[in-house]
Formats: C-alpha cells, sequence, structure tokens
C-alpha cells in the first residue's frame, strides 16, 4: 500500500493553540521583571513567583490591556466579564501545585483569522483566548540524577490561543500560524520572537474519511511556521498509515523532532489530566468598561488584512507584497504614502521598499527599524521619474542614499550626476555623434528595421553615461534619421 | 448518600500526590463520602437564576501597574526556601 495512494480519501481536520508571550515589563501576578532571555537562573523570582504560602498574586493591569489589543487583533472584543481559575497539577517547574489560569470566563471569546489561501481568503474562527501564567523551566544535567529548576519565567503573562478545527491541510496551518504571528506583531502585544519561543504552537491533528472526526493527537510546543506545518504533515500521513493498517489512533500528546523531523508519543490521554479547576479566591474578577474598550480599539493601529486590501490597486505581485507586510515599517509607510500621493507614485514607492530598502536590510547594512522613510522625499525622487528628471535605474541608487543617510533627493542626484538629460539641445549633440558612428544602424532603420532603434538609444544611453532621457533620445534619433 | 469506591479515593490521593495505606484508603473513602452527602444536601435548592459565586469579597479590577516592584528579597534567602539548590537552582529529582 501506497500512502499517496489513499491519503485523498482522508480529510485531516486541524485546530491550532497558540501561547502568545505578552509584551509586559513585569509578570502576570508579581511586580517583577519580565525579560528573562539573558538573565542568570532565579534571579527574576519573588515570594509570589516562588508560591509562598500567604503570598498575594496581583494581577498585571497592562496583561489586560495588550489581551483587549490582541481581541480586537482577532477581530473581536475583549469580554466585559472574565475572571480567574486555578489549574492544578503537579510538576516541579510549577511551585503552587497548580497555574493560574481563566477557564470558563476568558477574556476573549470568538473572533477570527483571516488567511489567503492560494489566492482565496478564508476567515479561521478563534474559539478563545485566555491569559495564564507561564511556568519555569527545567534542565537535566548530563549524567547527573536530579534536574534542576530555574524560576525566572514562572508567571510570565502568556496570551493562549484557540483556534476552532477548521483547517484541513499542513500548509492551511502554516499560514494560518504566520499570520497569527504578524496580528500579535501589528497589535504589539508580544516581542513575537520565535527564537525566545514568545509564540508556541500546539497542533492538534485528526484524520477522518467520513464526516466524524478521527481521533486526533496533540504535538505541542512547535517553535516555528515550517515545524507547524512539517509536523501536522507528519501526523497526517502516520495517522492514515495507522488507519489503513487497521490500527487505531491513540488520543495522546506528542513532541515535535527536529533533527529527525518525526512526531513521537510524549503521554497518553489515558491518564487525562484532572485538572480540578475552581474560582481562583485571590484574584478578583475582571471588569472592564464601555469606555476602556472604545479606548482600546482606538488606539489600534491598521491591521496586515486591510493593508493587503489598501495594497491591492498598486497591482505588486504577492512576495512584494508578503516582503511589506513582514516588515510593519515598511507597510505602515507605504500606507502613509498611498494617503499623500497618486497610484503611480505608490506604486513605484512600493516595489522600492519591497526590493532596494529589503536588499540593503536583508545584507544586514541596515534594518527597517534604522532606515530612514521619509514620505516627501520618497514622494520627490518618485515625481523626478515621472517627469524624466531621473532615470528608474538612477532613481534605485539614490533611494539607497536616502534610506541611509537622508537628504533632499534633487540635491543627490545632482551631486551624483545622475539628472536626465532632458533638454533637446545637449541631447542632440549625443545623437549626431552615435548616429554618425553607427551609419549602419541607421541605414537599417531607415530602410524599415525599427530593432536598430533599440540599438542607437542604447548607444545614447552608454554615450550618455546613462543621462539620457531614453524616450527623448528615440525622439531625437528618428527626427535625425528624418521617420517621423 | 453519596458512595466512593475505592478507586474514587486511589485517583483522588494519586491527583494530591499522596500515598494512602489500604486502612487509610476505607477511612478516607467512609469520610469524603459523608463530606459528599453533606454537601449533596445543596441540590436540593433551585438554583435557576442563582449566578455562581465566583469571590465573596464582591472585588473586582483588583490590578497593580505594570511596575517592578522592590519585595526586598534576595535570591539567596529566597531559594533558602527550597529543600536543596545547586549553582543558583532549585534541585529537584530527575523529571525525565
Amino acid at each position: 500500500m501506497k500512502i499517496s495512494d489513499v491519503i485523498t480519501e482522508y480529510t485531516p481536520t486541524i485546530g491550532i493553540e497558540c501561547h502568545v508571550q505578552l509584551k509586559t515589563r513585569t509578570k502576570l501576578f508579581a511586580g517583577v521583571g519580565n525579560d528573562a532571555r539573558e538573565a542568570e537562573p532565579n534571579t527574576l523570582i519573588s515570594h509570589i513567583c516562588l508560591g509562598m504560602p500567604g503570598a498575594l498574586p496581583v494581577l498585571n493591569s497592562e496583561a489586560v490591556h495588550l489581551a483587549s489589543r490582541a481581541a480586537f487583533a482577532l477581530n473581536t472584543s475583549p469580554q466585559k466579564f472574565s475572571k480567574f481559575d486555578r489549574k492544578h497539577y503537579f510538576y516541579p517547574d510549577l511551585p503552587k501545585g497548580y497555574q493560574i489560569s481563566q477557564y470558563d470566563e476568558p477574556i476573549i471569546l470568538g473572533g477570527y483569522v483571516e488567511i489567503n489561501i492560494n489566492d482565496r481568503l478564508r476567515k479561521i474562527n478563534i474559539t478563545r483566548a485566555h491569559l495564564e501564567e507561564d511556568a519555569g523551566k527545567s534542565t537535566h544535567p548530563a549524567g547527573k540524577d536530579y534536574s534542576l529548576v530555574d524560576l525566572n519565567r514562572a508567571g510570565t503573562p502568556l496570551l493562549e490561543i484557540v483556534s476552532e478545527p477548521e483547517l484541513h491541510t499542513a500548509q492551511e496551518a502554516k499560514v494560518y500560524s504566520k499570520e497569527l504571528y504578524l496580528l500579535m506583531r501589528y497589535a504589539d502585544v508580544s516581542d513575537a520572537n520565535l527564537y525566545y519561543g514568545n509564540m508556541r504552537f500546539d497542533v492538534n491533528v485528526s484524520v477522518s474519511k467520513s464526516k466524524e472526526l478521527g481521533t486526533r493527537t496533540e504535538t505541542k510546543n512547535l517553535n516555528s511556521f515550517r515545524s507547524v506545518e512539517k509536523a501536522v504533515d507528519y501526523e497526517i500521513k502516520r495517522q492514515v498509515e495507522l488507519l489503513e493498517k487497521g490500527q487505531k489512533i491513540l488520543q495522546e500528546t506528542r513532541g515535535w523532532d527536529d533533527v529527525k523531523q518525526k512526531t513521537f508519543s510524549q503521554r497518553s490521554k489515558e491518564d487525562a489530566h484532572d485538572y480540578r479547576y475552581f474560582p481562583d479566591p485571590d484574584i478578583p474578577p475582571v471588569v472592564l468598561d464601555d469606555k476602556f474598550i472604545a479606548r482600546v480599539k482606538n488606539e489600534m493601529p491598521i491591521m496586515p488584512s486591510n493593508l493587503r486590501k489598501e495594497f491591492l490597486p498598486l497591482n505588486l505581485d504577492k512576495s512584494a507584497i508578503d516582503t511589506l507586510i513582514d516588515s510593519i515599517n515598511a507597510a505602515q509607510f507605504l500606507h502613509n504614502v498611498i494617503s499623500r500621493t497618486s497610484t503611480e507614485n505608490a506604486k513605484r514607492i512600493a516595489v522600492w521598499l519591497a526590493v532596494e530598502v529589503q536588499s540593503i536590510v536583508s545584507t544586514g547594512e541596515s534594518t527597517w527599524e534604522k532606515v530612514k522613510l521619509d514620505i516627501d522625499s520618497f514622494i520627490r525622487l518618485s515625481e523626478m521619474v515621472s517627469n524624466n528628471e531621473l532615470s528608474s535605474t538612477a532613481a534605485k541608487s539614490i533611494v539607497g542614499e536616502l534610506i541611509i543617510n537622508g537628504g533632499d533627493p534633487k540635491k543627490i542626484a545632482k551631486d551624483k550626476n545622475l539628472l536626465q538629460l532632458s533638454d533637446a539641445s545637449e541631447l542632440e549633440e549625443i545623437v549626431n555623434k552615435v548616429i554618425g558612428d553607427n551609419s549602419n544602424a541607421a541605414q537599417d532603420v531607415k530602410s524599415g528595421e525599427m530593432k536598430a532603434v533599440g540599438f542607437l538609444v542604447g548607444q545614447v544611453m552608454k554615450a550618455s553615461g546613462g543621462k539620457a532621457n531614453p524616450n527623448l533620445a528615440k525622439e531625437l534619433i528618428m527626427k535625425q534619421i528624418g521617420i517621423n | 448518600m453519596a458512595k466512593l469506591s475505592k478507586e474514587d479515593v486511589l485517583k483522588l490521593a494519586r491527583l494530591a500526590k499522596l500515598h494512602l495505606s489500604d486502612d487509610e484508603v476505607e477511612e478516607f473513602r467512609k469520610e469524603i463520602s459523608s463530606i459528599l452527602g453533606y454537601v449533596e444536601q445543596l441540590r436540593e435548592i433551585n438554583l435557576e437564576n442563582v449566578k455562581p459565586t465566583y469571590q465573596v469579597t464582591g472585588l473586582t479590577n483588583v490590578m497593580r501597574s505594570d511596575d517592578i516592584i522592590n519585595y526586598g528579597q534576595n535570591q539567596i534567602e529566597l531559594l533558602k526556601n527550597a529543600p536543596q539548590s545547586e549553582s543558583g537552582q532549585i534541585k529537584v529529582r530527575k523529571i525525565l
């Protein structure tokens, strides 16, 4: 049996849970620094983080604010009433013996993420998103019979975003994860640094031949879009293979081995956790009033899906749009450009951003945060191309100068001697010389060989050091040869 | 009255990480059954339009601003609360 022959008979169903680390200064329930990236173990801890008896956790208002922003990013509003619950389990990196989370009244219910699958827009519904504290980190020294626990990360605020099981391919799972990442960055609720695990994905996968869903597995802690795609792909194949052999899928939690590119069993859901949730008496409920909700809504920036719609009339190719959207600075700059100038200028500037600026950024010469993006200069530069004062090649070279050092594009063009020869009398001299030097080509043109015109224009461009206005050059050549 | 099985008690014990002797299992089976029976009386009350009580304080929105608080603590003092530690980390029985 070959999997590829039968896999199409099965419909995979995928739901994704994503833990987003919120970019607060301090932890969710303690006034202790939140940035554990470079900190020595257990230097960002307090009696609250250690779960000492009598410690009173107090909710960080900024976490509520950021979660509310995330709600709008997910095309919904935060719940007016939400509360915190204790989720009980024993693990050495969870000192209290329970995690403070939100069970039946989370801060976000509903909403959706819009994704583009093969040029079709689809809405993936969000079930819920809730606030909870992260656990600590344990390490296992080689050859030792003990483990070490660092609680710096214990209590870091997380927003767990749960999607409806509405994804059906590994590619869709990847696109959804990437879009969620963009939304969290645009909403500015997380540093969304995947390397540091600021966003971690758990994928629930099942396959079925009928309308009824199959038994699902959960593959946890994926920290890149690629691993989301690969893990889903692997799980679909593995499950179909088992079912084809007449075996059953175990409902279990699996891990992802990035080296072997395989999922592996971690624990079965047989001893499914009985978390014994109950309302946390330490944390009074959160009640958000209309004024707060309206204020947060008002402060939201323009989001990727709206930007893409705005960029549509510019007729850019998909990779250029992706490049621009990937860099919030580029996309927001273009958004401002569009409101200020013609479509022609906006499109030219968009391409400069996606190609010229992007190449400078990707070589590491500068970053999207550092480059100087001045609307007036960019529009003036584009207008110079429209007005034939500058060739498009020359303009591109000025873009580099503009974003690193800034300045007036016209002055830069002058200083670099890039202004086009649009003065007929100056250009005529060059044209005459070129025709004189290339009499054969001129003869060809005369006898109707129009291809030769291109050659002559090329020669004029060369002789002028790229400064000739090609349209004017062509006009003068034709005039000189005597064809109109 | 609610009757707990031996398995129920063992499950509770496992979730609470407690080791119980056979005698204790039987003892707790009776005790917890009677507690449950007592609480079960609440089922006789009609609670149709009553909101669950999440809190008895009546408080809402008890929050702090996102600022570092000096709790006057240091790592060495805090780690003394752990049974064992090693180079700034808490030492526990091997996990994996």
